[in-house]
């Protein structure tokens, strides 16, 4: 069980460098006391999951288009693996297809986030996204609050 | 009324069979009645003849005794023997008469008595005859003796001429009893005759008028047979198919004359046969034709063939082959069927599907240019957006007055783009993909839409109102799509000195209104209504309107991509619905959606 009070451990794999600064970037600036670990892509993100040693993260986010290993075949990976089973993933992309919601809905993701355009939005989005309080956030279930906005 | 049932009656030649039955039977009764009554005439004349005849013998008999006692008298006066030539001794002539009325009375019996009777008195006559001789004869003529003799004589032949008269009358009775009844047989049978020669009369002029009209209507019948024919041979030819038979009895084919034309050949130019037409069939097909149809032939199955002829100039064509069994007019099995030219229809299908495969493969270069545009295209600008965010939040400071201008320009623009590509994902949206229709409720959709929107709505001040809406079959994301342009226009499009009102509501259909060849009426379709009070405009753009990529002058205040109707007119679309505007500058407009009832 990953309690609320612990700074929460926060995962991002996206394979555009701009995109994860803006991401480090933005949650420097909210100030929220977390800890933020940076992958390049899926492979990088599964190798260091493999793991058995790591803390369990709070919360990944997964980006979708990725070399080596795309967001989609880590999202099923990890949700085939009960280890994972608290982590919450939001998916981070900028893919607003109905395609992607639908099929990351389905292989368990807890919430889809299209990346925003604007810098402050984005930080908006990220302090919301981490005030989530997960256990009782029924997005597993709920399509309608899966595709998430502001 | 009654004469048609009649003449029904009289056409119908199970009715007529009976009539006619019975017309024979009665002149046969009436035949065999005037038989009976010719024979009994022809008896009764036998009886009058008869009778006529035994009265003539007894009188001859009566004759004959006057005359013997004549002669005796004579003799007994002239004693001249010659008189006496053995007429006593013998009754001579008697004898064959009463042989003659023997044979006369024979089969009546009361008769044959008398005669018997007449015998004996006869006899006693002739006995009285000879005493009378021999007295007469004498030596010593007694003549008192003879005298009284003669008396007893005379008196004997009283009584016997009275017995014979009595004989007589009594035949003679019979005879006028006969006679009369004769007359009455005579009128009988006169009666009978015309009878029958009347009935058989009119037997034979019905017998006649029948079969008149009965091969009236058989040539009536024989021509329309003869016309339909004709007719159909045309309609062959025309329509170009022929038809052929199989009689599974007897083994024979028989092929219409344009079954021959169809495959380039003059009418029965050949026997049909299996064996003939198989040389013309393609030899690719010919192993499926022939095992088809000889399947066919043991499970009396229909068959429904297509296959190709080579033409004896080359050409290939294609022929629809369709048979079935059934029975002909005398009970034989037999499997009849049509070949049908589908030469034109098979090259069109083989064009069409040509057509479609190309169309398929240039919709696939289409939808990869489309998802590079939407998706490949979004991730640059995204960055620019970013970026552009970026230096406007940090380092705005060092930048001049005019070089904030143009960041502030650059941001415009980029978010322009960023919601032309949006628009354009999502009319591809409304293209392509799998249309699942589901029932929708409308009420639901349009508050989530506003729930979306409620900041836009907070912005704008604006008032939505939302009346009852009905549940739909329709595709739920391309409505939402839908209500979402739809609201958004009327929040963009808003007057600038007033809030902007909104209202969402359903009408009913009063006067029907025509839209593309289709009645839209109150049965079939919902009227969904958005309605605001925006700025307007002029009436005559209002198809203009939903034309894609078409925008109204509106001048800079305005933007939009001119995408969002065009969306909402594809949508409906989809759904087999129409989309009509009315509106009015500084006013507002009224967008109506009318949507199928039923799926």
């Amino acid at each position: 069980m990953i309690s609320h009070e612990d700074s929460m451990r926060i995962l991002i794999a996206d394979d555009d460098e701009d995109d994860r600064t803006f991401f480090s970037d933005a949650m420097m600036e909210l100030k929220m006391n977390n800890n933020l670990t940076l992958f390049n892509d899926g492979k990088e993100l599964m190798d260091y999951l493999a793991n058995p040693d790591i803390m369990l993260p709070h919360l990944l986010f997964l980006d979708l288009n990725m070399p080596r290993k795309s967001g989609f075949e880590c999202l099923k990976e990890i949700r085939a693996d009960l280890r994972f089973k608290d982590v919450s993933i939001a998916i981070y992309s900028t893919s607003s297809s109905e395609k992607d919601i639908e099929e990351t809905f389905i292989e368990g993701a807890n919430i889809y986030i299209k990346k925003p355009n604007d810098f402050n939005k984005l930080k908006k989005v990220i302090k919301e996204v981490l005030n989530v309080n997960w256990q009782f956030h029924s997005s597993g279930l709920n399509k309608e609050t899966f595709f998430f906005s502001i | 009324m009654k004469n048609i049932k009649l003449l029904k009656l009289y056409k119908n030649s199970e009715i007529f069979k009976i009539a006619l039955g019975i017309a024979i039977a009665v002149v046969c009764y009436i035949a065999s009645v005037f038989y009976t009554q010719m024979r009994s005439l022809d008896s009764s004349v036998n009886l009058i003849a008869n009778a006529t005849e035994t009265q003539l013998e007894l009188e001859k008999v009566l004759s004959i005794i006057s005359i013997y006692e004549t002669n005796l008298r004579t003799y007994i006066i002239t004693k001249d023997e010659s008189y006496l030539e053995n007429r006593f001794l013998r009754k001579g002539e008697i004898e064959s008469n009463l042989k003659e009325i023997d044979k006369l009375v024979a089969n009546n019996p009361t008769r044959v008595k008398d005669v018997k009777r007449l015998k004996g008195l006869i006899e006693y006559r002739f006995a009285l005859f000879r005493e009378t001789l021999l007295l007469a004869k004498s030596k010593n003529p007694n003549s008192a003796a003879l005298n009284a003799k003669l008396q007893e004589s005379n008196d004997f032949t009283e009584i016997m001429k009275n017995f014979v008269y009595k004989t007589i009358n009594a035949e003679g009775d019979k005879v006028k009893i006969h006679n009369d009844n004769h007359q009455f047989e005579l009128e009988d049978s006169m009666i009978s005759a015309f009878l029958l020669v009347i009935l058989s009369l009119l037997i034979l002029l019905l017998s006649f008028n029948k079969m008149n009209v009965d091969i009236a209507e058989l040539k009536k019948t024989n021509d329309e047979l003869k016309f339909l024919n004709r007719s159909f041979n045309n309609a062959e030819k025309i329509a170009g198919f022929g038809h052929w038979k199989i009689n599974l009895e007897k083994d024979t084919y028989t092929y219409s004359d344009n079954f021959f034309r169809l495959i380039g050949l003059e009418p029965q130019s050949f026997t049909p046969s299996l064996e003939n037409i198989s040389k013309y069939i393609h030899p690719d097909d010919l192993e499926y034709v022939t095992r088809m149809h000889m399947d066919s032939l043991r499970t009396h199955k229909p068959t429904s063939l297509m296959y190709r002829f080579v033409l004896p100039d080359g050409e290939i064509k294609y022929i629809m082959s369709v048979g079935s069994f059934t029975k002909n007019g005398k009970g034989e099995s037999v499997k009849t069927g049509v070949n049908y030219d589908m030469t034109d229809q098979f090259k069109k299908t083989i064009e069409l599907e040509e057509n479609n495969k190309e169309l398929k493969s240039i919709n696939e270069e289409l939808e990869s240019f489309n998802n590079i545009v939407s998706h490949d295209l979004q991730e640059p600008l995204h960055k620019i957006q970013m970026f552009i965010s970026r230096i406007e939040s940090k380092e705005m400071d060092g930048i001049s007055e005019q070089g904030k201008i143009y960041f502030s320009k650059i941001r415009t623009s980029a978010n322009k783009m960023q919601t032309l590509l949006i628009d354009l994902v999502n009319y591809s949206r409304t293209i392509k993909g799998d249309k699942v229709f589901e029932d929708t409720d409308l009420n639901g959709l349009v508050n989530q839409v506003i729930d979306e929107l409620s900041s836009n709505i907070e912005d704008k001040n604006a008032e939505i109102t939302v009346g009852d809406l009905p549940v739909v079959k329709a595709i739920s994301f391309q409505i939402e799509q839908l209500f979402i342009n739809l609201i958004t226009n009327s929040l963009k499009y808003s007057q600038e000195d007033r809030a902007p009102k909104i209202s969402i509501f359903s009408k009913n259909i009063e006067e029907n209104e025509i839209y593309d060849n289709e009645i839209i009426s109150n049965e079939k379709y919902y009227k969904i209504v958005v309605e605001d009070n925006g700025i307007g405009f002029k009436q005559e753009y209002a198809e203009k309107i939903f034309v894609l990529f078409q925008r109204l002058e509106t001048g800079s205040k305005y933007s939009g991509t001119g995408l969002g109707l065009a969306i909402c007119k594809r949508i409906v679309d989809n759904h087999d619905g129409f989309i009509k505007v009315l509106s009015e500058p500084n006013v507002g407009s009224q967008f109506c959606v009318f949507l199928p009832k039923k799926a």
